[in-house]
């Protein structure tokens, strides 16, 4: 069942559109992440929904309520935000309280429900404690714990880790998945970071220039990109010009070295120019069973990356990454070498323009 | 530093405490000579047998007291409005905000009068004029105070997290950023305190009993007790401001951490 619904959201500052077209059905209990560059309108979408922006059009429900002029302290949306904004004058327990005294709820209720989201933090020896006291992952937990102590009826996350620690960030995103899926709560994530969009959600909604370019599970986005921007800001990718030679076997030519495809070039007709796209770790060193897509490739570099190796290939006159898995094992090829290398034909995408 | 170099360091900094503090500690001895050929604080007695002292001082508590408030009520909405809703005027409110400093005491109460003393604005003899003035004059200090402690927390993202659990501007207003800003109010009052305390020309010319006119009247008619209220009046300024040094100190960790 549809839990919030945006239909036709658009937003505009002084002429500018931000956000264009935007139509999104969010189930209940679902995190949806909103994944796009620094102004694609992902965290504008975000605050339509929190109410602290007025969209130019369109409507926004929550249950079939439509919430589009509701001021935002009356649509019981929490919201956790990049800097943590707790609040400095109260302390860890006062903050996850707050919410509930402005619903003036009984203090026994308050209390209860305080000590059960501190044990939900695993912080509950930092009852007393005052914001500037806790490190900031403690404070983004607390964060996450008054936002969730109201019940409300969507979470928000607007790039919460962004200010912490690489190993912290990690740590910290399984756990906002686990606590949202253990209170079943709906969310929406907004991040830049493709790593953690893909990670931590149902569903992804890649945005670009204030519109949505693709709405799908992270399987979905990564491997089957719908748009050259998708397929291009979503995990690392080769992409280079080819011609149809055969729409019928997806064949293509890309600088006269032959591909096939297993998508996208029926609705096409011989010659017209495409852009293909091929994964870095689709790739691989040709062996004898291998028989589609096997080309001479010259090896131009090698970087070591930890738990793979990225090896720049040259074929044609087109460069291209190839990653593999680090194998102390593995006898790397020598750069200037020719070695044969191949993807299948699953892995050669055709790309809208 | 080289030795000369700290030489000069010290010359200047006792040539600076010499001129601040002789004039004062001459003063001082002047009042304590009441009695002739004996030290002692007769002047200080003196101002508390009759009741004009406590009178005018009280008065003059009060007149702070209410401006305070007035400012805090004024002013602290005012930048947090600035700051959230408008941030493109700062500067031009900025401006206004400094106007009492180039603008003349005497030109200002010579335009309340002349604006205040006919109908339909028939005020000029109500304490709500004075009040009203002495909030213009206390402006720069208060309105700069608040907007300094705002400056160093995030009025927006804690307005938008108060706002999303269902705060309302009222209780944002009075348990977020009131609180969070108190160190930079109290220094703004402290101030505004010791401005009213000596302040002349709008007691003066209002015709309201404060202070510094009852200094000035006493200075025409004795000679000891007026050196007395000007030690008094001294204490009490450097009182105010110990207490925002103090307030300020131990305060300061704490909302330097929370602003983060």
């Amino acid at each position: 069942m549809t839990h919030l619904k945006l239909t036709n959201i658009s937003k505009e500052y002084g002429g500018t559109t931000v956000v264009q077209d935007f139509n999104l059905d969010v189930e209940q209990g679902e995190f949806v992440s909103f994944l796009g560059p620094s102004g694609c309108g992902k965290t504008t979408t975000l605050r339509m929904v929190a109410g602290f922006e007025k969209p130019t059009s369109g409507t926004i429900t929550i249950n079939g309520q439509d919430i589009t002029n509701i001021a935002p302290n009356q649509r019981n949306v929490g919201m956790i935000f990049q800097a943590y904004a707790l609040f400095p004058n109260m302390t860890v327990a006062q903050n996850i309280g707050f919410g509930m005294q402005i619903h003036k709820e009984s203090k026994g209720a308050i209390k209860e429900r305080v000590n059960e989201m501190l044990a939900l933090i695993n912080l509950e020896k930092h009852a007393n404690k005052y914001p500037f006291q806790l490190s900031g992952g403690q404070q983004q937990r607390v964060a996450l714990a008054r936002a969730l102590a109201n019940r409300p009826q969507v979470l928000l996350l607007d790039e919460p880790l962004s200010a912490l620690d690489a190993k912290i960030r990690v740590q910290l995103r399984s756990e906002i998945r686990a606590i949202q899926k253990k209170m079943g709560i709906t969310a929406i994530f907004v991040t830049h970071d493709q790593e953690e969009a893909l990670s931590i959600s149902d569903r992804i909604v890649v945005m670009y220039e204030g519109r949505i370019e693709q709405v799908g599970t992270p399987f979905e986005v990564y491997n089957f990109p719908n748009t050259r921007f998708v397929a291009n800001f979503v995990g690392s990718l080769n992409t280079a010009d080819a011609e149809v030679v055969d729409p019928v076997k997806g064949l293509l030519s890309m600088d006269g070295i032959h591909f096939e495809s297993a998508e996208g070039t029926k609705d096409r007709k011989k010659g017209d120019k495409i852009k293909i796209a091929i994964r870095p770790e689709r790739f691989g060193f040709a062996s004898e069973q291998k028989k589609a897509n096997v080309v001479d490739s010259t090896i131009e570099n090698i970087t070591f990356l930890g738990s793979v190796v990225r090896i720049q290939l040259k074929i044609g006159n087109t460069k291209f990454n190839m990653d593999t898995f680090n194998n102390p094992f593995l006898e790397l090829p020598k750069i200037g070498a020719i070695e044969q290398v191949t993807c299948s034909r699953e892995a050669v995408l055709v790309l809208d323009e | 530093m080289k030795r000369g170099g700290l030489v000069w360091s010290w010359f200047w900094m006792i040539l600076g405490i010499l001129y601040f503090f002789l004039p004062l500690l001459a003063t001082f001895l002047f009042s304590l000579r009441a009695i002739k050929g004996v030290l002692s604080f007769k002047a200080y007695q003196n101002l508390f047998v009759t009741t004009d002292f406590v009178t005018n001082f009280s008065y003059s508590l009060v007149w702070a007291i209410f401006t305070i408030v007035v400012g805090i009520l004024i002013f602290v909405p005012t930048a947090y409005w600035v700051r959230l809703r408008v941030p493109q005027f700062r500067t031009a409110v900025e401006f206004v905000t400094l106007l009492p400093f180039v603008i003349p005491g005497i030109v200002f109460v010579f335009g309340l009068v002349r604006t205040f003393s006919h109908p339909p604005f028939l005020i000029v003899n109500s304490p709500a004029l004075l009040i009203a003035a002495y909030t213009v004059l206390s402006m720069p200090y208060m309105y700069r105070s608040i907007d300094t402690g705002l400056r160093a927390i995030d009025v927006q993202t804690l307005t938008e997290a108060a706002q999303s659990l269902g705060a309302g501007w009222e209780t944002i207003l009075f348990r977020i950023i009131l609180p969070n800003i108190r160190v930079a109010i109290l220094n703004g009052a402290f101030l505004s305190f010791a401005i009213v305390m000596g302040e002349y020309i709008l007691a003066q010319y209002l015709a309201k009993p404060a202070f510094a006119p009852y200094m000035a009247y006493l200075i025409q008619q004795k000679a000891y007790e007026p050196a007395a209220l000007a030690v008094i009046s001294f204490a009490l300024t450097w009182g105010c401001l110990g207490i925002i040094q103090l307030v300020g100190r131990g305060s300061q960790q704490a909302q330097i951490a929370g602003g983060h």
